[in-house]
């Protein structure tokens, strides 16, 4: 046996965009046991929306858990605080809030993409996709009115009405996209440096994906079909704006990058039906109950399964608030599909992973 | 040699997010892509303390985080500058009050020049990068007149120090 030495990565490095830890054990440059250490980024935000703010301000609060999937945490809690209410939102307000977190699953998925790319070496391929993922930035702020952070969903509808201009804007800037996109998947796809550092590497079975309970685009890459928009159509119609489901078999980094790309092409479909089909109806539905009861909410955020839990008391305070991440199901697989892998490869496999540690300890 | 003039036209950045939510990182990250191109003031972002001239800091002091970012501030080699990206590493932002907050970066380490919003657009974090890079030619100045004449470099205590609020640091490693 060779002799073993323990390398950390993190809490700071180029590599990471926010604070995680991982200990690679290895063994002449291949890693034989991992270990993660994820809550660097506790916040205590549970338990502030169930003391400090009154139940209409806790969804400006829980957008502030992740600024990449802000739109998924603020619909989750407005989804779960009109089950507590018991009321319907407008069908406008439906496929705007389906609008936007689609639009957030570009930019997020192609910053993904851009960051494998940086990590695996190919600094060229980077600076392209960050070009290509602006035009999303801009169509959100024409959208929402910010960036990032768009608090665009609210308890009872939406907070903004999507003008005619910008949804004619939407339109032409997805057409410009779509050759880009094409582009994309070509290099993505066919470059040959690329392919050596990312096909085999940080590969997951679909038996123990299944296993370990992964979810979101690591999970569909393996070959198992979840997804929660296929699931669950009470809330928001996601087939009836055209979903499908995206899966790839081999589990690696390469096929994580498939399935995002691929990804990109139905999110576009699906804004382009939502624009075409726009229904006229109001933006919120007013009421002045309060929260009472439990209810449980689950949404597909660009990582995977988001999962919202609420009680209420019949007070302006919420009693219990939970949410569980999609990045915190990942963990267990991450720290298994790093084995047998050179340690040379690990930063391109962590980016792979697309970690949000802000939304998994909150 | 003329150092200073070398470091003025290459700032070298060193960005840490102390428990933030990821939204002025990303727009970190979008200030080095080519829309906003934040290389072309020769910046270039590094991931070592030792190598760098600005410490970019988002997100409000978590408590599992503020050792790691006091031993990043004491590792980078004067001179230095330290920007406090977004709300609340400006101030604690939403997250204020919150029991694993500290609210602020400002309470650990001495902050030159504070970003607005929630979050940062790339554009104010550009200005206040331009701005940290003006600070950090008087920081030279000051350092070389204070070699040349063989005294203590000034050291100005403009901050506020709200650290005596706060609980006592520890060291990361014991």
């Amino acid at each position: 046996m060779a002799k073993q030495y323990e390398i950390p990565i993190g809490a700071q490095h180029i590599s990471l965009l926010e604070p995680l830890h991982f200990k690679f054990t290895t063994e002449n440059e291949k890693i034989v046991a991992t270990e993660a250490n994820v809550y660097y980024v506790h916040r205590g935000i549970e338990q502030a929306c169930c003391s400090k703010f009154k139940f209409r301000q806790v969804s400006f609060v829980v957008g502030r858990v992740c600024g990449l999937c802000s739109i998924s945490h603020t619909t989750a809690y407005s989804q779960v605080a009109e089950k507590l209410l018991k009321i319907e939102i407008p069908l406008r307000a439906k496929y705007l809030r389906m609008l936007v977190i689609e639009l957030d699953r570009i930019h997020s998925h192609l910053l993904c993409l851009s960051h494998v790319a940086e990590n695996s070496g190919f600094e060229a391929l980077f600076m392209k996709t960050m070009q290509y993922r602006e035009f999303s930035m801009e169509l959100l702020e024409a959208v929402c009115g910010n960036r990032i952070q768009y608090d665009f969903s609210i308890v009872g509808g939406v907070a903004r009405d999507l003008k005619p201009q910008v949804a004619q804007s939407i339109m032409e800037r997805l057409k410009k996209f779509i050759p880009q996109l094409d582009e994309l998947m070509d290099i993505y796809k066919n470059n040959w440096t690329l392919s050596l550092k990312n096909k085999g590497a940080g590969a997951i079975t679909k038996e123990d994906a299944m296993r370990l309970n992964v979810v979101g685009p690591f999970a569909r890459a393996a070959g198992l079909a979840v997804d929660v928009r296929n699931e669950t159509e009470d809330l928001l119609p996601w087939k009836e704006v055209g979903f499908e489901m995206v899966t790839e078999t081999t589990g690696d980094v390469y096929a994580r990058n498939m399935v995002r790309l691929r990804e990109l092409y139905v999110s576009i479909r699906i804004i382009e039906n939502i624009i075409n089909g726009l229904p006229e109806s109001a933006l919120v539905t007013e009421t002045k109950a309060f929260p009472d009861g439990e209810a449980t909410v689950r949404l597909e955020a660009p990582r995977g399964e988001l999962f919202y839990y609420a009680k209420g008391n019949k007070t302006q305070v919420l009693e219990r608030l939970k949410i569980k991440a999609p990045t915190f199901s990942n963990v267990a697989a991450m720290t298994e599909a790093f084995t047998g892998n050179e340690y040379g490869s690990a930063p391109a496999i962590i980016a792979s992973y697309d970690p949000c540690l802000s939304c998994t300890a909150r | 040699m003329k150092l200073a003039s070398y470091r003025k036209k290459s700032p070298w950045i060193l960005h840490y997010n102390a428990g933030g939510c990821n939204g002025c990182d990303i727009e970190i990250l979008a200030c080095l892509s080519p829309k906003y191109d934040i290389e072309r003031f020769g910046m270039i972002n590094t991931g070592n303390p030792k190598q760098s001239d600005i410490l970019l800091v988002t997100g409000p002091v978590t408590k599992r985080n503020r050792e790691r970012l006091v031993e990043i501030y004491a590792q980078m080699p004067e001179p230095k500058v330290v920007v406090a990206c977004g709300a609340c590493a400006s101030t604690g932002g939403v997250f204020r009050g919150m029991y694993n907050c500290e609210g602020g970066i400002d309470q650990y380490i001495p902050v030159d020049v504070y970003v607005c919003g929630c979050g940062t657009r790339p554009e104010q974090i550009i200005d206040g990068v331009v701005q940290a890079l003006a600070i950090l030619e008087t920081k030279t100045k000051e350092l070389e007149e204070s070699v040349r004449l063989n005294k203590e470099a000034i050291k100005e205590n403009k901050q506020l120090n709200r650290r005596n609020i706060a609980d006592e640091i520890k060291p990361v490693y014991t």
